[in-house]
Parts: C-alpha cells; structure tokens; sequence
C-alpha cells in the first residue's frame, strides 16, 4: 500500500457497529468522495462492522456509480476485513447500480408497463 | 349503547387481514370503539392492530377492549407482550417465554430498534435455539424491513412484535407503519395507476426502486431468496395489495377497502440448519467492483 492510500474505519465514520440506515451510509459516501477528491486511493474498512443493510451499501457505495466509472471505483476503492455474507451483499449492490445507472429510469418504466400488462 | 366491534380469528391469512381492514373501515367514522377480541388473536398481529389503534387515539377517538371470557388466552398473550399496557392493562410475564414484545418507535429511532432486536431476540437464551447463521440472517431481514419503512413510507412511528410457535418451529416477526404505502409510493414516482397488488408485486423483484439518484430494490429480493431457502413465509399488505411469497411461490390479491399503511409479515423456520452464502463464499474481493 502506498502512503497515499486513505484508510476510512465505516465503524468510526457511523459511530456504530451495527450499519442499518442509508444515512449511514451516506456519511461513508461523503468520506470516500472526499477522497477521490484529493486524489487519494481509498481503503474501506469493514473491521467490527458486525451487520450492515443493501440500504446501507447502496447509499455508501452504490451511489459512486452514478459520478464514476467502474474503471475509476475499481483502481480506486479497496474494501477490506468485510464478512462472507456482507460481501455477497456488497456485490449484488455494486452489479444493480452499474445497471441502474447505465439505463436505470427506462428499465424501470418498461418494468411498470410489463407488470400493468400481466 | 355503544355498538361493539368484533376481531373473530386473526391469525396470518388473507381473510384475517381483511377482517381488519373491514375493522378500520368501518370505524374511521365512529367516535368510541369498543373492540371485541374473539376466538383467536396471533400475538404478532398486535403490530397491526396497534397501528390502527393509534390513527384513531390521534383522531381523538375513545377505545376500550372486550375479551371472549370463555378464552381468557388473548387478554393473557396481549398483556404478555406488553400490547395492551399501551392501553392501561398492567404487564403480565411471559413466563412461557414465547413473545418478541410490542414495539412502537420513530422511524428515526434506528438504535432504539437495535437495542429491541439485540435485547428482546438476539440475547434472549430462554427463546428456542436458533443456529447463529440463522440467527444472523432472520435479524438483518428484520433490518431490511425497518429500514424500508424508514425510508420509503414517511410513517409517524414504526411498529413491531414477534411470537415464537415452539410446536411448528415457527417465528412470525410483524413490521407495520401507517405511512404512503406501496401504491401511492410507486403510483407518484412513475405517474401511473398500479393496483396494491401490481405495485407490492413491482417492489419485490430484484433493482425495482421509488428512490432517484440512489440504487435499492435489493432487500426485498434477498428477503424473498433467504425466505424461499429458509423456508419461511413473506406476506405484505399495503393499501388494498396482498401479496405472499413462500415455497408454493407467489401469491398476490387485492382486498375490499385498504389498510392506512404497510404490514410486512416475516414467518422464518427457527429449526433451519442450513448454512447460508457458502457457494459465494470464495468471492474474491477484486471481482466486486
């Protein structure tokens, strides 16, 4: 790792253990952004998070997608010490908002229209 | 006299969600209610129960309860889960240790509901054994649901209460609020004229979100994939919408009259000994992103 990797503990961003509510989430966003600004290569750690939501992930990391290529979160973000199930979840997170921000909104609307036609 | 209102048999089905919908209908335009509990009352439903209540007590409304005295059960479980001391009964123990209690919190009030899971579920040894794996995985379902309610119904409060059936395995654990509902949610954001159940049946599927600028729709589905592995059951009502999800598959129906919010209701099979995400669990943390 280089010097000018920035080290964010999600416990120390939230407060607390437990990462439930999108506005935690949001903190983490505003924490990472920052980084990216400064031009710094972001380390995510998940070290005594002990349960986290998709809501929580998708307002702390999710979002990222909407302001930055998956070329740019992939050199940039690492995420270390994160359970098994967490990661999973994460994943399932971060392959819905590559979809949801490359064609998100007509994809939605096609999905209303189909479920009024069943 | 006052004419009394009966709740005959309300367990987890389709026809006991209707009867109390039937109940707040018909008394949105009463100004004393008393309420008859009959028969049968599952203790989870008090969530429901006392989210309706509580749009009529802020309606200024007088209630009282009348019990079926040839089963004195449902006073007993109602008092054992602390639901009727929000209205002036005196707890009784749950010496039978089967009750997730009554909970009623502002949606903003994530830790409150934190403590409640960890104190009242997650640390209780009196409750049946659940593995840790399950255990872990029914709580971050519970989550889910919370945080949905939190996020999506604009709710003055978010209402809960589990109950344990030890003969079947079974734990209902029931998460109501009295906020937009799915179909005046969905029905806004996209200008359209979905049915309750249209709009439930839209939510569930996996990316589906009201939200702009932020990805979500995932905790439902994930809900529904731990729900059909686990073999449990997810039943939701909002508005006129029902709909169920189980190992029979999907079930979706609109009822006569609307429920002023959303019930989500979580059956989960407490004797599951399967261990969850082992397939995933070589997910290389380079292939995330």
């Amino acid at each position: 790792m280089s010097n000018d990797d920035l080290t964010i503990n999600i416990v120390n961003v939230t407060g607390d253990s437990y990462c439930i509510s999108a506005d935690d989430g949001d903190k983490v966003y505003e924490k990472i952004i920052m980084g990216f600004e400064n031009n710094r290569k972001v380390v995510l750690s998940f070290l005594n998070v002990e349960m986290l939501t998709t809501a929580f992930l998708n307002t702390s990391i999710g979002r990222l997608y909407e302001h930055y290529s998956e070329e740019d979160v992939k050199a940039n973000l690492e995420v270390r010490d994160i359970a098994t199930d967490d990661k999973v979840s994460l994943k399932r997170v971060v392959d819905t908002a590559k979809l949801y921000y490359q064609d998100g909104k007509e994809a939605l609307e096609e999905s209303i229209q189909k479920i009024m036609e069943e | 006299m006052l004419e009394s209102s009966l709740l005959r048999d309300i367990e987890n089905s389709f026809e006991s969600y209707q009867r109390l919908i039937t109940f707040y209908e018909e008394s949105k335009n009463k100004s004393k209610i008393n309420l008859v509990l009959e028969s049968w009352f599952a203790a989870n439903m008090a969530a429901a129960l006392g989210a309706v209540l509580d749009i009529f007590l802020n309606e200024l409304k007088d209630i009282s309860f009348k019990f079926d005295q040839s089963n004195a059960d449902i006073e007993a479980v109602l008092r054992k889960n602390d639901f009727l001391t929000y209205f002036g009964y005196e707890r009784r123990k749950d010496s039978n240790n089967t009750t997730i209690p009554y909970q009623k919190l502002a949606p903003s009030e994530t830790r409150a509901f934190h403590e409640y899971l960890v104190n009242k579920f997650v640390k209780r040894s009196e409750l049946p054994e659940m593995s840790e794996v399950l255990t872990r995985e029914v709580t971050k379902s519970i989550y889910e649901i919370f945080v949905n309610a939190q996020m999506h119904s604009e709710t003055r409060f978010i209402y809960s209460c589990g109950q344990y059936f030890p003969k079947k395995n079974d734990l209902e654990f029931t998460i109501v609020d009295t906020g937009k509902g799915f179909k005046k949610n969905i029905n806004e954001r996209f200008n359209r004229e979905l049915s309750g159940a249209q709009a439930i049946a839209w939510a569930v599927q996996d990316t589906h979100t009201t939200k702009r600028h932020v990805t979500g729709g995932l905790g439902l589905a994930l809900l529904k994939e731990f729900i059909f592995h686990n073999g449990g059951r997810l039943q939701i009502i909002s508005d006129d919408g029902f709909y169920q999800y189980d190992k029979n598959g999907d079930d979706s129906r609109n009822f006569a009259g609307a429920f002023p919010g959303t019930i989500v209701n979580l059956k989960f099979k407490t004797n599951d000994k399967s261990s969850y995400y082992c397939e995933n669990a070589e997910l290389d943390l380079d292939d995330i992103f």
